[in-house]
């Protein structure tokens, strides 16, 4: 059984009088440790697809399938509990809480779920050595450059120890150094810890250093290749 | 870092924040000076219906308070008196006899009412001695009179003058004395003061032909407003025949005016709340609605819909709780301040006469703890409820409209 499992799943937005389909008829399914990028121009879906997934929106039709678990028949609360165990988002504006220090934004979603003081602390300043950001732990955001904001936020979705991280356009506001040090990073825990990777991007750097590309156009699966990075 | 997340958000909107503080402070200490001014004016009634004429607390005959029966009297024994005075609540006691008749001065003549009494006891359970215009209070033992204000005017006298008192005394007989005006009162409450004289015991007794013998024990408590459950303790000690009671028997309508203050404090403070209340919604929801964005990211970390409303919840809780400290405090320093020195209205206003008591012309505040405690709880209450549909709305929102709103 894959991970993940899209099976003919279709997207509308109501816009006023007029609906947007943003997918149609799409299928996908997702395995156990991959690192994907989904492709496609912007408008072609790949948003609506990482959202579907992480249960932050429900489908229009067909189902999304995580780990055994439909995450159209789950409530908000549920979905929650999902996201809090299952997935680590990772935005292209790096989404932060301003008022909360890098530590503390690392450190939040461990406190949801609960793990003690120790075990926060060790994750904390394992990652923050990992991603090189160690010393930063006191800064708020503001006081961070986008790279560094954009390591934090890796941090803070991996260290709850997720099932798949999904990262929409991660490396979009960053210079193509620090964009290649963050793949770096982000393929070095994939191979270390077996986390799943699912990226959106239309950056040929980013593309260039996935296995398999997903590409979409308007809506549609274009196509799905694999590919040696 | 529920509470860590919370504080900052409030930290965060300084200005918004302390806005929204000082409506709260502002309406908490108001309420709580003007409950304590309330209960201050409550407070004055109570005692000019009692500590000007008839005690907290009154032992006579039964129906003698109805009626007014000359032969309704008893002796009081030392062992009696003993036995009352030794209730804790009780600090002041004095035996009294009355008699109704006429009181003459030259050629003006009026009803009036005699209060025979023993003035160093009279004094410890009303104090007509505060409240006198002219002259001194009667001397122990001797024929002066303490006329009330009205009666003098109408019958021309000034201390030192002599009055003559005509009435039927208990065996029939017509008796009539001399007495020398020693003072004037005045209370504010008309009937006292167009009526009332106060003479000695002993000389009253003698001119009734009721020696030894009076018509009431009035009595003063500690604690007027506990005067329902001294009268309860002190029935069963009383011999046949002679009942205690309190003075919210005696005045029900002042009985009601103070009992009903349970529910015009709550009023006051719904009124007044209700305002307050309207302003930290509209805050509250621009505050969330401004943090939209940031909810979709709580939730996109796996927030559930609850934990959010709680945030919000927290949020507006630490806020009441601020506000409370601050309030509670400045209310208690201007309720103090009131107390201590208050307002005197003398000038512009002149007593009111409600319910069988006086309200005198001041502004005077008392301490009730309910006064704290009812407008405490009640802004709790209140800033809870106005944080919940802000709160409502945070937990409701969709993760990716909230996630799109920049
Ligand atoms: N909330 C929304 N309301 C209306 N249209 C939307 C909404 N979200 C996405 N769309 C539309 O759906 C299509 C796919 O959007 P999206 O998934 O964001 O694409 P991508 O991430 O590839 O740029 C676009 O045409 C976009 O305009
Ligand atoms: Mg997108």
């Amino acid at each position: 059984m894959p991970l993940i499992e899209l099976a003919k799943i279709g997207k509308i937005y109501p816009v006023g009088n007029q609906q947007v389909t943003a997918l149609a008829d799409l299928n996908l399914r997702f395995e156990q440790g991959e690192f994907t990028v989904l492709a496609g121009p912007s408008g072609s879906g790949k948003t609506t697809v990482l959202n579907l997934i992480g249960g932050l929106d429900q489908p229009t039709s067909g189902s999304v399938v995580i780990a055994g678990r439909s995450t159209g028949k789950s409530s908000p609360a549920e979905l929650a509990e999902f996201r809090l165990n299952h997935i680590g988002f990772v935005f292209q504006s790096y989404n932060l809480i301003p008022v909360l220090s890098a530590a503390e934004n690392v450190e939040f979603p461990l406190m949801l779920q609960r793990l003690p003081k120790t075990e926060r602390r060790r994750r904390i300043s394992t990652l923050f050595q990992q991603l090189s950001i160690a010393g930063l732990e006191n800064r708020k955001p503001n006081d961070l450059s986008g790279g560094q904001q954009q390591r934090v936020a890796v941090a803070r979705a991996i260290a709850t120890r997720p099932t798949v991280v999904l990262a929409d356009e991660p490396t979009a506001n960053l210079d193509s150094q620090t964009a290649a040090d963050l793949l770096t990073l982000m393929r070095q825990l994939n191979a270390t810890e077996n986390t799943t990777f699912i990226f959106s991007s239309h950056d040929p750097q980013v593309i260039n250093c996935a296995r398999r590309v997903i590409t979409l156009k308007d809506g549609r699966l274009q196509s799905d290749m694999q590919q040696t990075p | 870092m529920m509470l860590t997340l919370a504080l900052r958000n409030l930290w965060r909107n300084r200005r918004r924040t302390l806005l929204t503080l000082s409506a709260m402070v502002v309406s908490v200490s108001l309420l709580i000076l003007a409950l304590g001014v309330f209960s201050g004016m409550i407070q004055d009634m109570l005692a000019s219906a009692t500590e000007q004429y008839r005690g907290h607390l009154v032992v006579s005959r039964s129906g003698y308070q109805d009626d007014h029966n000359l032969f309704a009297t008893f002796h009081l024994s030392a062992e009696l008196r003993q036995q009352i005075a030794s209730d804790p609540q009780i600090v002041g006691l004095s035996p009294r006899l009355r008699a109704f008749g006429l009181l003459a001065h030259g050629l003006n003549t009026r009803p009036a009412e005699l209060l025979g009494m023993a003035p160093s006891q009279e004094r410890q359970v009303t104090r007509l001695q505060q409240l006198l215009v002219s002259g001194s209070y009667p001397a122990e033992g001797k024929s002066g009179a303490l006329v009330g204000r009205g009666l003098a005017s109408r019958l021309g006298v000034v201390p030192g003058d002599e009055l003559v008192f005509v009435t039927q005394a208990a065996d029939g007989s017509i008796g009539n004395d001399l007495l020398q005006v020693s003072g004037i009162f005045a209370t504010g409450n008309s009937r006292q003061d167009n009526q009332l004289v106060l003479v000695s015991l002993p000389w009253l007794q003698e001119l009734m032909v009721l020696p030894g013998q009076v018509h009431e024990l009035a009595l003063a408590l500690h604690d007027p407003l506990l005067a329902g459950q001294a009268a309860a303790r002190l029935d069963p000690l009383l011999p046949q025949g002679l009942d205690a009671l309190a003075w919210g028997e005696l005045l029900p309508e002042m009985q009601e005016a103070i009992a009903s203050y349970d529910v015009t404090r709550l009023i006051m403070a719904s009124i007044l709340y209700f305002a307050t209340g309207l302003g930290i919604l509209n805050t509250l929801f621009m505050s969330v609605m401004e943090r939209s964005r940031e909810f979709g990211i709580l939730m996109a970390l796996g927030m559930s819909p609850w934990r959010i409303r709680g945030l919000v919840l927290l949020e507006t809780l630490l806020m009441s709780v601020l506000a409370l400290a601050v309030g509670l405090a400045l209310g208690l320093a201007m309720t103090f301040y009131m107390a201590r020195v208050g307002i005197d209205l003398s000038g512009t206003l002149s007593p009111i006469t409600y319910a069988g008591g006086t309200i005198l012309p001041r502004l005077h505040a008392v301490f009730v703890p309910a006064n704290l405690v009812t407008p405490a709880l009640l802004l709790l209450l209140v800033t809870l409820l106005a944080g919940w549909l802000p709160a409502n709305r945070a937990a409701g929102l969709q993760p990716v409209t909230a996630l799109r709103e920049d």
